[in-house]
């Protein structure tokens, strides 16, 4: 299972853990990838900004 | 607030400014575009009409949406018959072929995502604002207002899921697929060396 998040699966459990919490198996293989990979690190940050943007976007003046 | 009113209230610029989002606020929750238009246009004028009521306890967005609200929640009775022709309209099936166009076959990213420098001060550009609806608009229709309905307002799955007539795990593909656009939207027009729209 370890090794068995690429790029694309591990995009789509950063994703969907904003819709529910992930397993731990699914949260060691997506550890696992993160670990070595500085682009998903880097989606990581950017859905953590669209969740924030899309907030204040809400209750902006 | 008739005709012969001379000197316009300064805040009615001010309302007309939040436009945009009332109509992608109404949009999400009615998906008929025409009920959309008619709902904001209707919330917009009772808004001028009573604006000497608000006492800018909430945000003015936040007002303004609370008016629009009644209007959709209306047109929405209104509408109500035709909700079941509608609801398989778009539905995106689990058919996943979308993330080819996003990774190659060995699951890697065809554009790695970049880091972004200093993202917060963006928040406080307009803008930045500007960019981000302009993004919002490049979505297909179901996940504009999936997305809408689950970052901007913040509804539970299994709402939007129970409103779109789709399955938890469509609004899961749904969402991770205009996440992805609007990020690669935001970096090649916002964030990128090359951005365009700042």
């Amino acid at each position: 299972m370890a090794d068995s998040v690429d790029c694309r699966a591990a995009s789509r459990l950063l994703s969907v853990a904003y819709e529910r919490p992930l397993m731990p198996e699914e949260l060691a293989a997506l550890q696992v990838h993160l670990d070595k990979c500085l682009m998903c690190r880097n989606f990581e940050s950017q859905l953590k900004f669209l969740h924030q943007a899309a907030q204040k976007y809400r209750t902006q003046d | 607030m008739g005709p012969s009113t001379s000197a316009p209230d300064p805040r009615f610029a001010e309302i007309e400014s939040h436009r945009p989002y009332l109509v992608r606020y109404a949009l999400s929750q009615l998906r008929d575009g025409q009920l959309a238009e008619e709902a904001v246009q209707e919330a917009l004028l009772a808004a001028l009409e009573s604006i000497g009521s608000f006492g800018g306890k909430s945000s003015l967005r936040t007002w303004l949406t609370s008016i629009l609200r009644f209007k959709v929640v209306d047109l929405q009775r209104r509408a109500i018959a035709e909700r079941a022709n509608l609801a398989h309209d778009e539905s995106e099936g689990e058919n996943e072929g979308w993330l080819d166009e996003l990774f190659d076959s060995t699951g890697h990213w065809r554009e790695a995502p970049q880091a972004w420098s200093n993202p917060e001060a963006a928040l406080e550009q307009r803008r930045f604002w500007e960019a981000f609806e302009r993004c919002l608009d490049k979505l297909p229709q179901a996940g504009s207002r999936v997305f809408f309905k689950r970052e901007v307002l913040g509804e539970e799955t299994e709402t939007i899921c129970k409103a779109e007539g789709i399955t938890p795990s469509n609004c899961w593909v749904i969402l991770h697929r205009s996440r992805i656009a609007l990020r690669a939207c935001l970096e090649k027009n916002w964030f990128g060396k090359e951005a365009s729209f700042g």
